[in-house]
């Protein structure tokens, strides 16, 4: 440790001498147009959509367009389909990210292993990530759940099982297509945290006889732990955002079964062409997802730290 | 016991997609048929795909130089937008940073309504640039992310040697920082290439003309070229063609991509 700490120290910068005002605008201006110009197409989309939010704007209305106020996500936040949505988007991530990344573990202590044709093994485990998400929607809908030819109740048959998947279980059916997309990349992050492990520690414990599962719970998790941590911050930002299977599978139903909040989204713009509605609905949804992200990141890190 | 476990997960994530390319593999008149390998293998459901009535490969090629072209100009803009928040101080960076990264947690839907408005209003309907943009402001709060973190790992002393030795600041980020840097910007390339290859939402609402459709919409409305059946074969083999691009480029560059993203988000 200390070797490390004496051959960093003379790499910090060496106290600059303070650089005066016009030297520092010689210097930022040449990377300033890059940075404008990601703030801009970052931040406008989301500022107009802020606009129509506080308008009464209907495309089925053409003299529409007056200001409302908050009288949209008033509407929004009574209506009983929104809260439905609500609940869907909620039910949707939470069990998709908890399946995939419990499985995604699973699949990464299996792949750290040696074994022969694990890189084989490995690169055919990604696939599912790499198909194209409305394929995959595609694929579910007519090869897995397809009542009569469908793949699922082929191999369930023997059980007396006939499920028509979409229409009797339409929510489980979205969660099973989707953890078949996300383990995977679950399983790439939590590889790369084990792969970073130290063998020595590890061979260590063994020494000391400890039990494998003593191993991975009292080291080999709470090393895991930015990496699972990383993993369910984007699997979950990404997963609210599921709208190709919703829309190519079940079509938010039966009935409203199905519908997330980007399909009640969709729905509210392009079905009853209620702008003012969609833009508020839209304003709620991010800042509901930057709310529960932080939070969901700050549970996690208590988590772990009272297991270790 | 925990074998077993292992067996199934495995199990559960290979059996789709190998289903996938059997059904492809399939003649048509054996595409019912659940024989776990194919009786027979022909290459007609591929060669339907690429019937002219169905304009896959236009679809295609449009698919193509949508992601291309974002994942080029993502990278010029985000490298220097990330070099220079690495590297600048200024009053309001964080929050500057806290707003970029917030927009990967924007659901393309939210922001679908006045994008549309305001493409309808300049014309852009229907064109290439009606999905670039917009992809752009997706692929770009990553990218930026993941290469700010790649720049502020390198030491400051890089540039200060360089430039001692007669670099000027541009020579110095070209010639010393960027050739440090390639591992993070090819993963944020692919990255966003299979970003924007797979984009729905938007390409689906900006584009009504059939010629200017990207893939993932032709899948989506692909109805087969036989009418009047199910046309799984065809559609598996659909959903083949545009799954091969990704999983060759992953394949090729698997190990340089969990490098890039590991070194790079995590510490």
């Amino acid at each position: 440790m200390t070797a490390q700490s004496a051959s960093t120290a003379p790499l910090r910068d060496p106290e600059p001498r303070p650089l005066t005002r016009a030297e520092l605008w010689k210097r930022r201006t040449p990377l300033l147009p890059g940075l404008l110009f990601v703030i801009a197409l970052t931040q406008i989309p989301f500022l107009f959509t802020v606009y129509y939010s506080l308008q009464g704007r209907n495309l089925l209305r053409p003299d529409s367009g007056e200001f409302v106020g908050l009288a949209n996500y008033g509407t929004v936040l009574a209506d009983p389909l929104f809260r439905n949505a609500v609940t869907n988007t909620v039910v949707l991530t939470a069990s998709t990210v908890v399946l995939s990344t419990v499985l995604g573990i699973a699949l990464a202590m299996l792949l750290d292993q040696r074994f022969p044709g694990r890189g084989v093994v490995r690169t055919l485990l990604i696939t599912p990530f790499l198909v194209m998400p409305a394929a995959a929607a595609l694929l579910w809908k007519t090869s897995m759940y397809h009542p009569v030819f469908g793949l699922l109740n082929w191999a369930l048959s023997p059980f007396g099982v006939n499920v028509d998947w979409v229409s009797q279980f339409p929510l489980l059916s979205i969660i099973m297509v989707l953890t078949w997309q996300w383990t995977p990349f679950m399983m790439l992050i939590v590889l790369a945290g084990l792969q970073s492990q130290s063998p020595e520690i590890l061979e260590a414990a063994k020494v000391d006889g400890a039990r494998a599962w003593t191993t991975f719970s009292r080291i080999t998790l709470p090393h895991l732990r930015q990496f699972i941590e990383l993993g369910i911050l984007l699997g979950s930002i990404y997963i609210v955002q599921t709208f190709d299977a919703i829309f190519m599978i079940t079509q938010g139903g039966p009935g409203q079964a199905t519908t997330n909040l980007p399909y009640f989204i969709y729905q509210q713009a392009f079905r009853a062409f209620d702008v003012g509605e969609a833009a508020a609905a839209g304003v709620i949804v991010v800042v509901a997802t930057i709310i529960i992200a932080t939070f969901a990141l700050r549970v996690v890190s208590n988590l772990f730290e009272e297991n270790s | 016991m925990p074998n077993l476990g292992v067996a199934a997960i495995v199990l559960f994530c290979l059996t789709p997609f190998y289903w996938m390319v059997a059904t492809t593999l399939r003649p048509p008149n054996q595409q019912f048929d659940n024989s776990l390998i194919p009786r027979s293998v022909s290459p007609e459901n591929l060669i339907a795909v690429f019937d002219p009535s169905v304009g896959f490969h236009r679809a295609l090629l449009n698919s193509f130089l949508v992601a291309g072209i974002t994942t080029a100009l993502t990278l010029v803009i985000g490298t220097t937008t990330a070099y220079a928040l690495a590297r600048l101080t200024f009053r309001g960076k964080k929050i500057v940073l806290a707003a970029i990264i917030a927009t990967v947690m924007f659901p393309g839907i939210s922001l679908i309504v006045p994008l549309l408005k305001l493409f309808t209003d300049i014309g852009w309907i229907n064109t290439y640039q009606a999905m670039i943009v917009p992809y752009l402001s997706f692929a770009l709060p990553l990218t930026v992310w993941l290469l700010t973190t790649f720049f502020k790992q390198m030491p400051f002393d890089l540039e200060q040697a360089a430039q001692a030795d007669g670099c000027t600041p541009g020579q110095a980020f070209r010639k010393v920082i960027l050739p440090i840097a390639l591992p993070g910007m090819f993963t944020a390339a692919v990255l966003t290439f299979i970003m924007a290859w797979n984009e729905f939402i938007i390409a689906l609402t900006i584009v009504n003309r059939p010629k200017m459709q990207t893939v993932t919409v032709a899948i989506s409305q692909f109805t087969g070229a036989q009418q009047f059946e199910l046309p799984f074969g065809t559609q598996m083999a659909a959903g083949v063609v545009v799954t091969i691009p990704l999983v060759l480029l992953v394949l090729i560059c698997r190990r340089r991509i969990i490098a890039g993203l590991t070194a790079g988000g995590v510490k």
